[in-house]
C-alpha cells in the first residue's frame, strides 16, 4: 500500500468540495484558516470543555460526588466508540445519499497506477471527511483534557484509539453497502426492463424511508444520558455483534480484565480488517461497473400536445416543465424532494406515540398537528425546490441559455411547476392530516388556504434566490444553490411566511389559550394574509423576472 | 450564394478579470457561407461564438445577427441559430427521443413536423433502435449526434458549431458534412470552430485565424497562404505560423530529453 496515493487521493475528495464552496473559483486561492476553521473550532472548543471538566471536578470537594463523577466519567468513555460507530455511520450514509446522483465521482482515477486497495482506504477516509471528523477531534481533545485531573489518562488513550477505529468500522460498512446499493440497484434495474424507472424510483423512496426509520427511532426523543446509559448496560449483552467488540474491550480496560481486553480488541481489529477486505474485494468486482441502459419508450413516436397545452402554457413552457418532472422521478439526487413530505410525516406520528402513551391527545395538540402537517411541509418543499430548480439543470443548462426560451417564459415554467408539485405535496400531507386529527369545518379552511396561500406566494420568493444563486456545478454532488444564497433564501421566506400568516395568529392563539375572538374574525384575517401573499407574489415576481434576464445572459458554460 | 451579412461583429470585446477573451475585434460572415473559426485553445473561439449566441454580453462593441441586434432580442436570435457547443451536456434523465421532442417544443415547431424531422434525422445518423433508451447509456458520440439533431431539426438559418464532429463516426461526419455544404447552398450561415484543420481546409469558404483574443488571419486559404507567404503549404503550417507556434521542433526535442 503507497500511502502517498492515498493521501493525494484524499487532498483531491478533499479539494472537489472547496471547489464547489468557493465562489472564486477562478484564480482560487486557498486560505488554509478558513480550510480548517472548523476542525481548528472542534479542537479548541473540545479542549476548553475538557479544561471547564477538569476544574469542575478539581473543585468538587464532596468525595461521594467526586467517586460518582469518576464512574460516570468512565462509564462515558467505554459508551464512546459505539456512539462514534453511530454517528459515523449515519453521517457517511448521508454523504453517500447526496452523491449517489453523480455519474462521475473526483476520486477513482482508474487508469491512475493506484491500487483497490489505495483507493478504497482513501474512500472510507473521505467518508469521514467533514462532520465525523470534526466530532471525533471535538470528543478527542476534551477527554484528553478531562482525563488528566480524573486520573483516567490510560483509560482516555485507548478511548480515543477505539473511537478512531470504531469510525473507520462505520466508513468501510459505509463503503460496504455502497458498493452492494450500486450493484443491487442495478441488477434490480435490469430485471425490471421498462418500469425500471419506477422500480427506480419506489426502492430509492423505500430506501431512504427505512433509511430516516432507523435514525429517528434512534435519535428522536432520546436524551444523550439515557443513550449513554442504554449503550453502556446493553453492549456487554449484545456482545455477539461485532461492531459493539470495541466498546466491550473498552469497558474491560476500565474493569481491568485483560484476558476480555485482548480477546475483544483482537477480534475487533480482525473484523475491521476482514469488512476491509471485502470492500476493497468488492471495489475490485463492481468499481467499474456501469449500470444497464433504461430503455423507457419502445413503440412509434407519437407527439402530443398534452394537458398543459391547454391550460395556456406555450410549447417551451411546458417543454420545460414536462422535462423538470421527469427529471424529479428519474435524477436518484432529486428523489430525496419525495421523502421530505414522508419524513414529517413520520415526525408527528412518532412524537404522539411516544409522548402520549396512556393519555387522551389534547385538542390543542390535534390542532397544531393538522396545522402543522397542512401548512409545513408544502412551504417547505417550496421553499427548497423553488431554491434549486434552476441549479437542477446542472451542466444541461447550456441548452436553457441557447434556447429561444425568453427570462418571461423561464420564470413562468419554472414558478409553475414549483407551485404544482408543492400543491401536491400540500393536498397529500392536508388529507393524512384530516385522517389523523379530524379536524373542523374552520380549521379545515384555515389550514388549507394558508398552506396554499404559502405555497403560490413562496414559490416565486424562493424562485427569485434561486435564479440569483444558482450553482451548476455537479462534482462531487450537486449543489444546485450557493450555500449564502440558500441561507438568504430560507430567512427571508421565513420572515415573509410569518407576514402572510400573521392575520392568523390570533385565532391560533385561540385555539391554543381559547382566548375570546369576534365570530367574523376569519372573515377578515384571511382574505387580508391573501392580500399580503399576493403583494409579496407580485414584488418578488418582478425580481424573478429581472434576475433571469441577467441569468440568461451571463452563461456559466 | 446571397452576399448579405450573416454575421456582424464590430469592435467586439470581452474580459474575464485580467483575462481579456475577446479583444475588439471585427468580423463579418455572409449568408451562405461556412466560416471556420481557428486558433489554439484560450484564444477566443468560444467566447466568440457565445457573443453571437447572446449568452454572454461583450463588454464593448455590437453583435448583429441576420439583421438583428442580439442585445435588443436574444431570443429572436437564438430562435433562428441551431448551437453546438463543446463537449454538450445533455439531460441524461431524458431519452434521445424526448430530449428531441423537447427541442422541437421549445423552438414552437409544429407537431407533424417535429415528428417528420425527428424520426428522418434518427435514421440517417443511425440511432434508430436507441432513441427510446436513457442518454446516461450513450455513447459520447451517439449524445453529440443527439445535439447535431437538436442543433439542426428545427432548420436555423445559422448554424453555431463548436467541434461539431467530435466523437463522430466516419459515417456520420460525412452525412453532417455533407448536410454542411448542402445547407450552405440553401442559403444557411455556419460558424464553426475546430481544431482538425484539415476539416477547416475542406470544407470552409473562409477561415479566421484567432490568437489571444485577436483576429490575426482572416481569408480563404489563398489568401492566408498569401499573408504567411507559404504559397504550396497546407492549413497547419500556416496555422502554426500565424499563430507564432511553428516552431516545434525544439519543443519536441526537449520532451525527448
Amino acid at each position: 500500500m503507497n500511502w502517498k496515493n492515498v493521501l493525494r487521493l484524499l487532498s483531491v475528495d478533499r479539494k472537489s468540495s472547496r471547489l464547489i464552496r468557493g465562489f472564486r473559483f477562478r484564480r482560487f486561492r486557498e486560505n488554509k484558516v478558513v480550510t480548517y476553521a472548523l476542525y481548528i473550532g472542534a479542537l479548541l472548543l473540545g479542549l476548553l470543555i475538557g479544561w471547564l471538566i477538569a476544574n469542575f471536578y478539581s473543585g468538587i470537594s464532596d468525595t461521594a460526588f467526586k467517586e460518582d463523577f469518576l464512574q460516570g466519567a468512565s462509564s462515558l468513555f467505554t459508551t464512546l466508540p459505539t456512539i462514534a460507530l453511530l454517528y459515523g455511520l449515519v453521517f457517511s450514509q448521508m454523504g453517500q445519499m447526496q452523491r449517489i446522483g453523480a455519474k462521475v465521482s473526483i476520486q477513482p482515477l482508474y487508469w491512475f497506477p493506484i491500487t483497490w486497495a489505495e483507493h478504497t482506504v482513501a474512500s472510507i477516509l473521505a467518508n469521514l471527511i467533514g462532520w465525523p471528523l470534526i466530532i471525533s477531534i471535538f470528543i478527542c481533545s476534551s477527554i484528553s483534557v478531562a482525563s488528566v485531573p480524573l486520573g483516567l489518562v490510560p483509560l482516555a488513550a485507548f478511548t480515543m484509539f477505539a473511537l478512531l477505529a470504531s469510525l473507520f468500522l462505520a466508513s468501510v460498512t459505509t463503503e460496504v453497502l455502497k458498493i452492494l446499493q450500486v450493484r443491487i440497484s442495478g441488477a434490480l434495474t435490469k430485471a425490471a426492463g421498462r418500469a425500471a424507472i419506477w422500480v427506480r424510483l419506489l426502492g430509492s423512496i423505500v430506501f431512504f424511508v427505512i433509511f430516516y426509520l432507523i435514525y429517528f427511532s434512534l435519535y428522536y426523543n432520546v436524551s444523550i444520558p439515557s443513550l449513554i446509559g442504554s449503550i453502556a448496560g446493553g453492549q456487554r449483552i449484545l456482545w455477539f455483534i461485532p461492531y459493539l467488540w470495541l466498546g466491550i474491550a473498552l469497558s474491560a480496560f476500565a474493569s481491568g480484565l485483560m484476558p476480555e481486553i485482548v480477546i475483544f480488541s483482537l477480534a475487533s481489529l480482525a473484523f475491521i480488517y476482514l469488512l476491509f477486505l471485502a470492500a476493497v474485494r468488492l471495489n475490485a468486482r463492481f468499481g467499474l461497473y456501469e449500470e444497464p441502459s433504461i430503455k423507457i419508450s419502445r413503440g412509434a413516436y407519437v407527439p402530443r400536445a398534452g394537458l398543459l397545452g391547454r391550460l395556456g402554457f406555450s410549447f417551451a413552457e411546458a417543454a420545460i416543465m414536462r422535462k423538470d418532472f421527469k427529471a424529479f422521478t428519474r435524477r436518484r439526487e432529486l428523489i430525496y424532494i419525495f421523502i421530505m413530505p414522508i419524513v414529517f410525516i413520520i415526525v408527528p406520528i412518532f412524537s404522539s406515540m411516544r409522548g402520549t402513551t396512556g393519555e387522551s391527545v389534547p385538542f390543542s395538540f390535534q390542532s397544531f398537528l393538522f396545522v402543522y402537517l397542512t401548512v409545513l411541509p408544502g412551504a417547505l418543499i417550496t421553499i427548497a425546490l423553488g431554491g434549486f430548480i434552476i441549479g437542477s439543470e446542472g451542466a444541461g443548462v447550456w441548452y436553457i441559455y441557447s434556447s429561444p426560451i425568453s427570462a418571461k417564459s423561464l420564470v413562468k415554467a419554472k414558478y409553475f411547476f414549483v407551485t404544482f408539485f408543492s400543491f401536491a405535496i400540500t393536498l397529500v400531507c392536508f388529507f393524512v392530516a384530516v385522517l389523523l386529527t379530524l379536524p373542523s369545518l374552520e380549521m379545515i379552511a384555515v389550514g388549507l388556504t394558508e398552506g396554499i396561500l404559502l405555497v403560490f406566494s413562496l414559490a416565486m420568493v424562493s424562485l427569485t434566490f434561486g435564479i440569483k444563486g444558482a450553482d451548476f456545478r455537479e462534482l462531487p454532488r450537486s449543489r444546485m444553490i450557493r450555500p449564502m444564497w440558500s441561507f438568504i433564501n430560507g430567512l427571508v421566506c421565513l420572515l415573509l411566511a410569518l407576514a402572510i400568516v400573521s392575520p392568523i395568529i390570533p385565532y391560533g392563539l385561540k385555539i391554543l389559550f381559547d382566548m375570546a375572538l369576534p365570530e367574523s374574525y376569519l372573515y377578515m384575517a384571511l382574505p387580508l394574509s391573501g392580500v399580503i401573499a399576493l403583494v409579496v407574489t407580485y414584488a418578488f415576481r418582478r425580481t424573478a423576472l429581472k434576475n433571469a434576464e441577467e441569468f440568461l445572459l451571463k452563461a456559466e458554460i | 450564394m446571397t452576399h448579405l451579412s450573416g454575421v456582424k461583429l464590430t469592435s467586439v470585446s470581452k474580459r474575464y478579470g485580467d483575462i481579456t477573451a475577446v479583444d475588439y475585434i471585427d468580423l463579418e460572415v455572409r449568408r451562405g457561407e461556412i466560416f471556420g473559426l481557428l486558433g489554439p485553445n484560450g484564444s477566443g473561439k468560444s467566447t466568440t461564438l457565445k457573443m453571437i449566441l447572446g449568452l454572454v454580453k461583450p463588454d464593448s462593441g455590437s453583435v448583429n445577427v441576420l439583421g438583428i441586434n442580439v442585445e435588443d432580442d436574444p431570443v429572436a436570435v437564438k430562435r433562428k441559430v441551431g448551437y453546438v457547443p463543446e463537449s454538450p451536456r445533455v439531460y441524461e434523465f431524458l431519452t434521445g427521443l424526448e430530449f428531441l421532442d423537447f427541442t422541437g417544443d421549445v423552438y414552437g415547431m409544429q407537431l407533424e413536423e417535429k415528428k417528420k424531422r425527428i424520426e428522418e434525422f434518427l435514421k440517417a445518423l443511425d440511432l434508430e433502435g436507441r432513441e427510446g433508451d436513457m442518454i446516461s447509456s450513450y455513447s459520447e458520440g451517439m449524445k453529440q449526434k443527439v445535439v447535431i439533431i437538436s442543433a439542426l431539426m428545427h432548420k436555423p438559418e445559422l448554424l453555431l458549431l463548436d467541434e461539431p464532429l467530435s466523437g463522430l463516426d466516419p459515417k456520420s461526419a460525412r452525412i453532417v458534412k455533407d448536410l454542411l455544404r448542402e445547407l450552405a447552398s440553401q442559403g444557411v450561415t455556419t460558424i464553426m470552430s475546430t481544431h482538425v484543420l484539415e476539416i477547416a481546409q475542406a470544407m470552409c469558404d473562409r477561415i479566421a485565424i484567432m490568437y489571444n483574443g485577436r483576429m490575426s488571419a482572416l481569408g480563404t486559404m489563398k489568401e492566408l497562404r498569401q499573408k504567411a507567404r507559404m504559397p504550396d503549404s497546407g492549413l497547419e503550417d500556416i496555422f502554426l505560423k500565424l499563430t507564432g507556434t511553428g516552431d516545434i521542433k525544439p519543443v519536441v526535442e526537449a520532451l525527448m530529453k
